[in-house]
């Protein structure tokens, strides 16, 4: 698997994309759909191709300033490299 | 009336005509033919339909949906519909040309099916020249910003090549793999008796897959469908009657599944008399299965009711003749031992025992341990756990 590093500029793979409405949005792929809300819809909406993962993270942590150090970075981490390992994300 | 949920995906079988002839084929026995195909407009029309109830999918496929010359401008209407578009196709006929074009007119995503390994045996399968083709279409597809699946269909002609053909398709650089199974409705039913693999056949299956899961990970995802015939309990076969799914025949029909044509008595509304919406939320076939009012015991007062929605109507119909009854499949059934005597009977690795000594053992070793549900099933479940967090119209086995 792909390593996730800071100058990872994660991506919607080839074939995945936003759908569903703007109140309930989706992202959807080869046979499915994931709902998606709250933190993981920030994080996936900065997944565009224009910014690196230590840029993502910099922008949760200045959204969510009470969030212990360190912890915003890990969740980023595990949530992209699960939807990697799904085919979602591309980095 | 059982109140429904919105459908999540449509599948437009767009033709029934097909270059090949795969003995394993889940159409029905009588297809329909060319000058009853929906017209281009009705098509475009039930996709807006379609998008307007809350569908997501739309999944071509057929036949070989390559037969219509509107092809492309069928994926163009859905996209203006905002569905995603899934083009499900053998890839014969299909120029570099054409599938500029596609992708051109908005195709999301391509899946493209392969039989084996080595061209002589996937010819063999197949009943067609049509595998060197696939090789260079892939070599195409992946120049696309498109998703691209491979899909295998598996059973006992060529389970014991998996590891091969696994092999042979990740040099093709898909997204995705799907391993499916043969499921035993239309030819493939059949032809059961050629087809189901053995026991042992099917947990080495489930093991290479596993290990090429490991190997892949982050390159190919890997999607399994088993053979439920193997399994304790039934699939949740289309998610549920009449509650993710419809599938338009070529000549207009709404049907729940593939194989809902099989059952006598149900009448299935037409798209050209009906809108979608008014066929989700009405049509009698529709609503024959839906919800839980027509479960027998012991489905009726089973936990798994919610799980597996009472599994697959049509194979309770094709296997006992009672469309209501409990889905055989199932080891709670009050008529499990006809799928345990056809798995005796149909699932014999003769055909292999002379040529090859893999598929020997496989014999030796199905006989002498029989059937050991239980110590065999984690597969299944490891398989369901990878689910979790996603929703997949694809039937689901335990």
């Amino acid at each position: 698997m792909a390593e996730l590093v800071d100058t990872s500029v994660p991506k919607l793979a080839a074939g995945c994309r936003w759908g569903g409405t703007v109140e309930a949005p989706v992202v959807l792929f080869p046979e499915g759909a994931i709902r998606v809300e709250g933190t993981g819809r920030i994080i996936l909406e900065l997944c565009d191709g224009h910014f690196s993962l230590a840029e993502i993270v910099q922008k949760l942590e200045a959204q969510f300033m009470l969030a212990p150090k360190g912890k915003i970075r890990a969740d980023v981490l595990t949530f992209l490299e699960q939807l990697h390992a799904k085919r979602i994300v591309d980095y | 009336m059982t109140q429904c949920s919105n459908p999540l995906a449509l599948i437009a079988e767009i033709t029934h005509r097909c270059p090949l002839h795969c003995v394993y084929c889940s159409n029905p026995l009588e297809l329909t033919s060319r000058r009853e195909e929906l017209t281009t407009a009705d098509w475009l029309r039930v996709f807006g339909e379609a998008a307007a109830l809350g569908v997501l999918h739309l999944h071509l496929t057929g036949g070989e949906p390559l037969a219509r010359p509107d092809l492309a401008e069928l994926i163009e209407g859905a996209r203006k519909s905002r569905l995603y578009t899934n083009l499900i196709t053998s890839g014969i006929g299909l120029s570099r040309e054409r599938l500029v074009q596609l992708v051109e007119a908005g195709l999301d995503h391509i899946q493209l099916s392969f039989q084996d390994s080595t061209e002589g045996h996937a010819n063999w399968i197949a009943g067609a020249r049509a595998h060197k083709h696939k090789l260079e279409l892939a070599g195409w597809i992946r120049s696309h910003n498109i998703a691209f699946t491979v899909n295998l269909v598996v059973h006992r002609q060529n389970i014991e090549h998996l590891e091969e053909m696994i092999a042979a398709l990740e040099a093709l650089h898909p997204g995705r793999m799907e391993i499916a199974h043969a499921q035993y409705y239309g030819w493939a039913l059949r032809n059961r008796a050629a087809l189901l693999p053995t026991r042992a056949q099917l947990d080495r299956a489930v093991a290479v897959v596993a290990a090429a899961e490991e190997r892949l990970r982050g390159k190919v995802r890997i999607d399994m469908v088993v053979p439920d015939y193997h399994a304790r309990f039934p699939k949740a076969c289309m998610g549920g009657w009449g509650r993710q799914l419809l599938l338009i025949d070529p000549a207009g029909r709404a049907l729940p599944c593939h194989a809902a044509g099989v059952i006598p008595g149900l009448r299935f509304d037409n798209v050209r008399e009906h809108t979608i919406d008014w066929i989700w939320q009405n049509s009698a076939a529709f609503q024959k299965f839906r919800g839980e009012e027509w479960m027998p015991e012991p489905c009726r007062s089973c936990d798994r009711r919610k799980e597996d929605f009472g599994g697959c109507r049509c194979q309770a119909f094709l296997l006992t003749g009672d469309a209501s009854a409990t889905d055989p499949v199932c080891e709670l059934a009050p008529l499990h031992h006809l799928i345990e005597d056809a798995v005796r009977k149909d699932s014999v690795n003769e055909d292999a025992a002379s040529d090859d000594a893999l598929s020997n053992d496989a014999v030796s070793e199905d006989r002498a341990t029989g059937s050991a549900p239980e110590a065999h099933n984690a597969p299944f479940h490891v398989l369901q756990e990878k689910m979790a967090g996603f929703w997949s119209y694809r039937i689901d086995p335990k």
